[in-house]
């Protein structure tokens, strides 16, 4: 119960102790954040920040012009993304000045979900907020009220509130994302490593897409990497555009990775392609994982994955041989599959056997950022339950970061105990989480939901009360630590670049005047300025360089990390058998169990991205939607020809859960028995104006599977059928 | 010969399309709509089973030819070459928006901006040029697929790319107008085929090589030019004066 840990100082003593003013002013003016360097001699003021276009915070330089933000530049100086701005940082833009911009609060008047909304004060939006908030615990305990929120420099304090609020069901977005690769990974290195893309030789990129699906710095290194001669091998189902620049692209079976992995395996240990000196001293479980293998042999791979038998001998024979500057690529976005814990544990072991760990070329462990938390001190509430809603279900879940799929079933049946209230921040989970039905039950079960997003999003739409944000360049943000792999380990900032276009409020400000309401106001009692300080404690050159060039750098070590050092697992080594798992009943190492077979005339639908939008959050920005202006469904020639259908068509996708209208593209770029869709478009919400009657959504078709291992959403489990709709 | 010729050299195998560069542009020189200054071009996979299929994406915009098509096309001489920088400019205060120049170019690089009612295209961000930044499209490439500079300058690293002798250049031409572009590719680039040739209205110095019939036509096209050219100015006049109703 992570809610009722609190630290030894309590964060008034904290503040004290650091000679800190409490109780200072909310947001300022506009920060001293102006670039001296760039642009002598133009009209513009140069302003630095960090993109929130996705979730990498690319570093920025606004060019303002009379107050209006005239061009977004990547910032010169910022290695993590290599001095670049993608699209949609640079459409950045075209979401501070989109006419859809929330800018009142509003409560909703018609039923939920109908979109009958009334402007209200703010006074009146918080107090409302704070009187249900206050209700709902007094109802149902502190835990009776949920808080979402997503990755963002503000979530901390989503989390600050509900933890002295009392609850401890907060669930982030990840579980709708990343979390099986880092449970599959922490399993294995005790924990979850950073890829040296830039000095690799021979990269295997499977369930991973980063030429579309942006990570920096991965994405450009990656780049750099084969202009030097690094080799990349793709595995994926789609052409993607990482397939396509790839040196060699195998249209693998959905949900036969792990046999490819394991098959991997079976030939590195037995033609004894490892290095056994460094197996012998860094790993433990060689043995059982030798054993284990035998059973994996590329012909078996072979007849699953459908990659020639001999192409996966030579490419583990290559791997091996460009070892320990060769990989197979973590990946990020891992929700594919009941066992992706397993799946991704599987890659974590052919890197284990290529002992890349911590060296160049490799996986590397994080690097010190030397960013400091802000501790707190949360009230203990007697009257609570034990544990979290959604806790017992699946024995590795994040404690921190939750399970939403488990947590909307205990919702939806008021078990264990029933959570009567919400609180999201931005993330989407009407947009993101599979089986948009139980999403919308999940609202409509609730007494109050408030939201707080910049425009009419999907999950606003539901809401009771939606309170309108601050764009990330009209706002004042804590210091973010970012890691860089090799490139940096960095901390970033963000300060307004143009005074607020509307009457928004920043989370930060929202949660401090509802605690004020709660008397928890001593939890919050503390301006960004002075939170900020408290984080950059451990750095005291930090700021400066923040103001100078828009980013800290720490020279911190790179390589050789664990020299001398203990793993931090069960055995203290990296684990090719895990004991933890044995004691669990999970299968202390990957077990391969085919997927589900795809009748005929069906497909297993995946998910993924392009370069151009990050999920629901962009599709309906102006610049962008000239790029996507819809999501089309990729279908195989083959299969269309089957089936009558031409590019163009308007299609019925249907699942078990739910259904979707979609135009067709019909390409080669994906397998006979599987389809393809984009995330974000068919919305529920009208505040969306470009995007209206736009193409499908996932959530709408994919069931709520979920990882058995991290509770982590399950989004390639779905088969579909593809039917032509006949126009009426 | 120009005394510079600004330029581009661009590592189209560093592509990734991720149109980074088109959304930079569009903002930093407020391209309406769906209009674009530059583009991406890709050589579609080829899944015929022959070969592994793959792409190449072509990062591409107004190439600032030596013997540009576009500026033969203009009636008014408000496209003309920079002997200065090299750059193939457009006048705005001469252009009439007659369109001429649009078909002109080999490389679809022109457009008519509805809101200037003049023709655009690529000029190498002069506003950032002059306040020491590249321009848009190459500031923000996430690969740095894309070298500005001037070629002519033995220091730049445009020059060096092009003079090294270490990577073969190509430049995308057209069999039937070759403008000499300046807009080259390091060791190959694809596709190589989505040229068309120059649509050049015939000039007033080439009428004389031309039959009366033809003659009379492109003598009635002058007409609509000149018309156009009284329509553009008074247009300019009415714009003028709501600008200064606004003062």
């Amino acid at each position: 119960m992570a809610s009722n840990k609190g630290a030894s100082l309590s964060r008034r003593d904290f503040f004290k102790a650091s000679g800190l003013a409490v109780g200072g002013g909310l947001l300022g003016g506009l920060a001293p954040s102006v670039a001296k360097a760039a642009v002598p001699d133009s009209k513009w003021e140069s302003h630095f920040s960090a993109c929130d276009m996705c979730f990498n915070k690319c570093g920025l330089v606004a060019r303002v012009r009379d107050g209006v933000v005239t061009k977004l530049d990547p910032n010169p100086k910022f290695l993590k993304s290599r001095g670049m701005l993608c699209a949609r940082g640079n459409a950045g833009i075209a979401q501070l000045y989109d006419p859809d911009r929330l800018k009142h609060p509003l409560i909703r008047v018609g039923d939920r979900g109908e979109g009958k909304w009334q402007r209200i004060p703010w006074d009146e939006a918080l107090d409302m907020a704070a009187r249900k908030m206050q209700e709902i615990r007094k109802k149902y305990t502190p835990c009776g009220h949920l808080f979402s929120a997503g990755a963002d420099l503000q979530t901390q304090f989503v989390t600050r509130f509900a933890e002295v609020y009392g609850s401890y069901n907060i669930t982030s977005h990840e579980s709708l994302c990343l979390l099986s690769g880092t449970r599959g990974f922490l399993d294995t290195f005790g924990e979850v490593p950073f890829a040296d893309v830039l000095n690799s030789r021979y990269v295997i990129m499977a369930g991973a897409n980063r030429f579309e699906a942006l990570v920096t710095p991965d994405s450009m290194d990656l780049m750099t990497a084969m202009k030097d001669g690094c080799k990349l091998v793709v595995l994926d189902p789609r052409f993607t555009k990482t397939a396509a620049l790839a040196h060699e692209w195998h249209p693998i079976r959905p949900g036969t990775d792990m046999i490819f992995m394991l098959a991997l395996m079976h030939i590195i240990i037995g033609e004894k392609l490892f290095d056994p000196e460094w197996i012998a001293e860094k790993t433990s479980g060689i043995e059982k994982l030798t054993e284990h293998v035998r059973q994996y042999t590329p012909q078996a791979a072979a007849d699953q994955c459908g990659i020639p038998r001999e192409d996966i001998v030579r490419i583990a024979r290559e791997l091996a041989e460009a070892a320990p500057r060769s990989m197979v690529y973590p990946g990020r976005r891992t929700s594919d599959y009941e066992n992706s814990t397993q799946i991704r544990r599987s890659f974590a072991l052919v890197n284990a056997l290529l002992g890349n760990w911590d060296r160049p070329g490799g996986l590397l462990a994080a690097r010190q950022v030397g960013l400091k938390g802000v501790p707190y001190d949360p009230p203990w509430y007697d009257e609570n339950p034990d544990d979290r809603v959604d806790a017992h279900k699946v024995p590795g879940m994040f404690e921190h970061e939750g399970s939403f799929v488990i947590t909307r079933d205990a919702v939806l049946k008021g078990e264990p105990y029933p959570i009567k209230g919400w609180f999201v921040y931005k993330t989407n989970p009407l947009v993101n989480a599979p089986n948009r039905k139980k999403s919308i039950e999940m609202a409509k079960a609730m007494e109050f939901m408030t939201v707080v997003d910049i425009t009419m999003s999907d999950t606003a739409w539901m809401a009771d009360l939606v309170l309108p944000a601050p764009s990330y360049l009209e706002r004042q943000d804590p210091c973010s630590g970012l890691q860089g792999s090799v490139a940096c380990a960095c901390v970033v900032k963000r300060d307004p670049v143009v005074e607020p276009l509307y009457k928004t409020r920043p989370v930060f400000d929202i949660l401090k005047s509802i605690a004020d309401r709660l008397e928890l106001g001593e939890h919050f009692d503390f301006s960004m300025d002075e939170y900020r300080d408290q984080q950059l404690r451990g750095l005291p050159d930090a700021m400066d360089a923040l103001d100078r060039d828009g980013v800290y750098y720490n020279p911190s070590k790179v390589y050789g990390i664990y020299d001398g050092r203990i793993y931090k697992t069960t055995s203290h080594k990296i684990e090719l058998y895990n004991k933890r798992y044995e004691q669990m009943g999970q299968d202390p190492m990957p077990v391969y169990t085919p997927p589900s077979s795809v009748p005929e005339n069906h497909f297993r639908l995946v998910i993924g991205r392009n370069a151009y939008l990050t999920h629901g959050s962009t599709c309906n920005n102006a610049m962008l939607h000239e790029l996507v202006p819809e999501n089309e469904l990729w279908l195989h020639p083959s299969a269309a020809t089957k089936q009558g259908i031409d590019t163009g068509d308007t299609v019925l996708v249907s699942s078990a859960v739910g259904q979707g209208e979609i135009k067709v593209r019909v390409t080669e770029k994906i397998r006979e028995d599987t389809v393809y869709m984009l995330t974000g478009f068919g919305p529920l919400s009208k505040g969306l104006s470009l995007i209206q009657d736009s193409g499908a959504s996932i959530a709408d078709i994919l069931e709520d599977r979920f990882d058995t291992i991290s509770g982590n959403a399950s989004m390639h489990e779905t088969i579909v059928s593809v039917t032509r709709k006949v126009p009426a | 010969m120009t005394k510079k010729q600004l330029a581009m050299v661009i590592d189209s195998g560093a592509c990734i399309d991720c149109k980074a560069c088109v959304i930079s542009c569009k903002v930093a020189n407020k391209v309406p709509g769906a209009f674009s200054r530059n583009w991406i071009k890709e050589q579609a996979p080829d899944f015929s089973g022959t070969a592994r299929p793959s792409m190449h994406f072509q990062p591409g915009a107004c190439m600032h030819c030596d013997t540009p098509t576009c500026v033969a096309a203009c009636p008014t001489g408000a496209t003309y070459k920079d002997l200065e920088t090299g750059i193939v400019e457009i006048d705005k205060g001469l252009c009439i928006g007659c369109g001429n120049c649009i078909p002109a170019c080999p490389y679809g690089a022109r457009y008519r901006n509805p809101e200037t009612c003049k023709a655009d295209k690529c000029d190498y961000c002069p506003e950032r040029r002059a306040a020491g930044l590249p321009p848009a499209c190459v500031d923000t490439c996430p690969t740095k697929a894309r070298v500005f500079g001037d070629i002519n300058d033995p220091m730049s690293e445009a020059h060096q790319l092009l003079k090294s002798g270490k990577n073969p250049i190509v430049t995308v031409v057209n069999e039937v107008t070759d403008t000499k572009p300046n807009m080259y590719y390091l060791d190959k680039t694809a596709p190589g085929d989505w040229t068309e040739p120059a649509v050049v209205p015939a000039s007033m110095t080439a009428m004389k090589q031309l039959t009366p019939l033809v003659k009379g036509i492109v003598g009635l096209s002058g007409l609509g030019v000149l018309a156009m050219l009284g329509r553009q100015l008074l247009v300019g006049d009415s714009h003028e004066q709501e600008e200064n109703h606004h003062d």
